[in-house]
């Protein structure tokens, strides 16, 4: 009886191993449809090293912009061992805009591919990014700084790459880290598998970074998922005297 | 009102943190898990008296009868309703006027509020802040 049980049990994990294999090795029908809703993959051991993002490339910042993005992040990690965790834009329900929405937790996002234009919304606060396809980029200097600045992109063979400029300096970096109106991200979006999705993130800012920091997200596909709607309009978190943020309790 | 020490076996501490880490990275993109006690429950029992399906978190409010007819208020944190609904959550899954069971993990500052962690909802089923329901807090 157990060793029936066994038998089956090693047969159950051969074929579950098998049908893992090949749905990770099938072909991709269309690598250039991105479209539909994507959520942040989970890593860690058993997944694919094939589909397993590569390490994030180390962050140098500058001498002067290094010590203050030390600092700060010295400070957040004190203030949160007390309990008394600072303000950032998103308790306050400001939008998080490039690069941080590409990889918000667990919230998905969803990729539309219409003539022309690759449009990317992230459900959290419901942060919508354009990404006009073919067309030349502008400077620098004539792109009025925003959340999500301006995008172009294009295709090399089956990776989309995207140009983006205008990303306003009071936009919350990559791990905190501050920009200059300089930062270009170049991003290359691509499938690696029918259901998994890599986007390798550059960050080049020749004002703060000693050398452009590279960093990949990875992407599972969520099959029919309907995007949740994420109006931020109950936010009962505040900011007191001291910059902490504080739960608001109602009054009774 | 029930606080739920942390003395426990090595295993329901790993679970209670692995929960903990999934909870704070997923439910919380909004703001950090650390205004909460990371390590006691508090179990509140009471009525519902509203719910609030909204962004970016979910509330609970809750009366908790007390002695001598008095009446302690808990406001209860839960995830975003994307968070939940892939948790198993519906908006319509806690109603005003509904007993339930809910174990949160409190305010750091003593006020009667908290970050969910487990409800047993009027008809007994049981739901977790986002992912599966968690296991039992071992108690002292």
């Amino acid at each position: 009886m157990v060793r029936a049980s066994i038998i089956i049990s090693l047969g159950s994990l051969i074929v579950a191993t098998t049908v893992v294999a090949r749905a990770q090795t099938a072909p991709i029908p269309d690598p250039r449809n991105l479209s539909g809703a994507w959520e942040p993959m989970r890593v860690g051991r058993g997944t694919d090293p094939r589909l397993a993002p590569p390490p994030a490339g180390p962050i140098l910042p500058k001498p002067p912009y290094a010590d203050a993005w030390k600092a700060r992040r010295a400070a957040q990690e004190e203030a949160t061992r007390k309990g008394e965790p600072l303000a950032t834009g998103g308790s306050q329900c400001i939008p998080y805009g490039m690069p941080t929405m590409m990889s918000i937790a667990t919230y998905p996002m969803e990729i539309l591919q219409t003539p022309g234009q690759v449009t990317i919304i992230g459900e959290a606060f419901t942060e919508v990014r354009r990404v006009y396809l073919d067309r030349p980029q502008m400077k620098i200097e004539e792109v009025p700084p925003g959340y999500y600045g301006r995008s172009v992109g294009r295709w090399e063979a089956d990776t989309l790459v995207i140009d983006t400029i205008g990303i306003a300096t009071n936009v919350n970096g990559y791990q905190g880290l501050p920009h200059s109106n300089q930062l270009r991200i170049t991003e290359r979006i691509r499938l690696m598998a029918a259901d998994v999705l890599h986007d390798q993130i550059t960050l080049d800012d020749p004002v703060v970074l000693e050398k452009p920091v590279t960093y990949t997200l990875a992407y599972r596909r969520l099959p029919k998922y309907e995007m949740v709607e994420f109006v931020c309009d109950n936010n009962r978190e505040y900011v007191d005297d001291k910059g902490v943020v504080r739960m608001k309790l109602p009054e009774k | 009102m029930r606080l739920v020490l942390a003395n426990r076996p090595r295993v329901c501490r790993t679970i209670g943190a692995l929960t903990l880490l999934l909870l704070s990275s997923t439910a919380l993109a909004h703001h950090s898990f650390a205004m909460f006690d990371s390590v006691n429950k508090a179990t509140i029992t009471g009525t519902v008296t509203r719910f609030e399906w909204t962004n970016p978190h979910v509330f609970i409010e809750i009366d908790v009868a007390g002695e001598n007819g008095a009446v302690k208020h808990w406001s209860v944190e839960l995830g975003s309703p994307s968070i939940l609904l892939r948790g198993g959550w519906k908006f319509s899954d806690v109603k005003p006027g509904d007993k339930v069971t809910t174990i949160v993990n409190p305010l750091r500052d003593g006020r009667p509020g908290g970050m969910l962690y487990r409800i047993t909802l009027a008809d007994g089923r049981m739901l977790g802040n986002g992912g599966p329901p968690p296991p039992d807090p071992a108690t002292r």
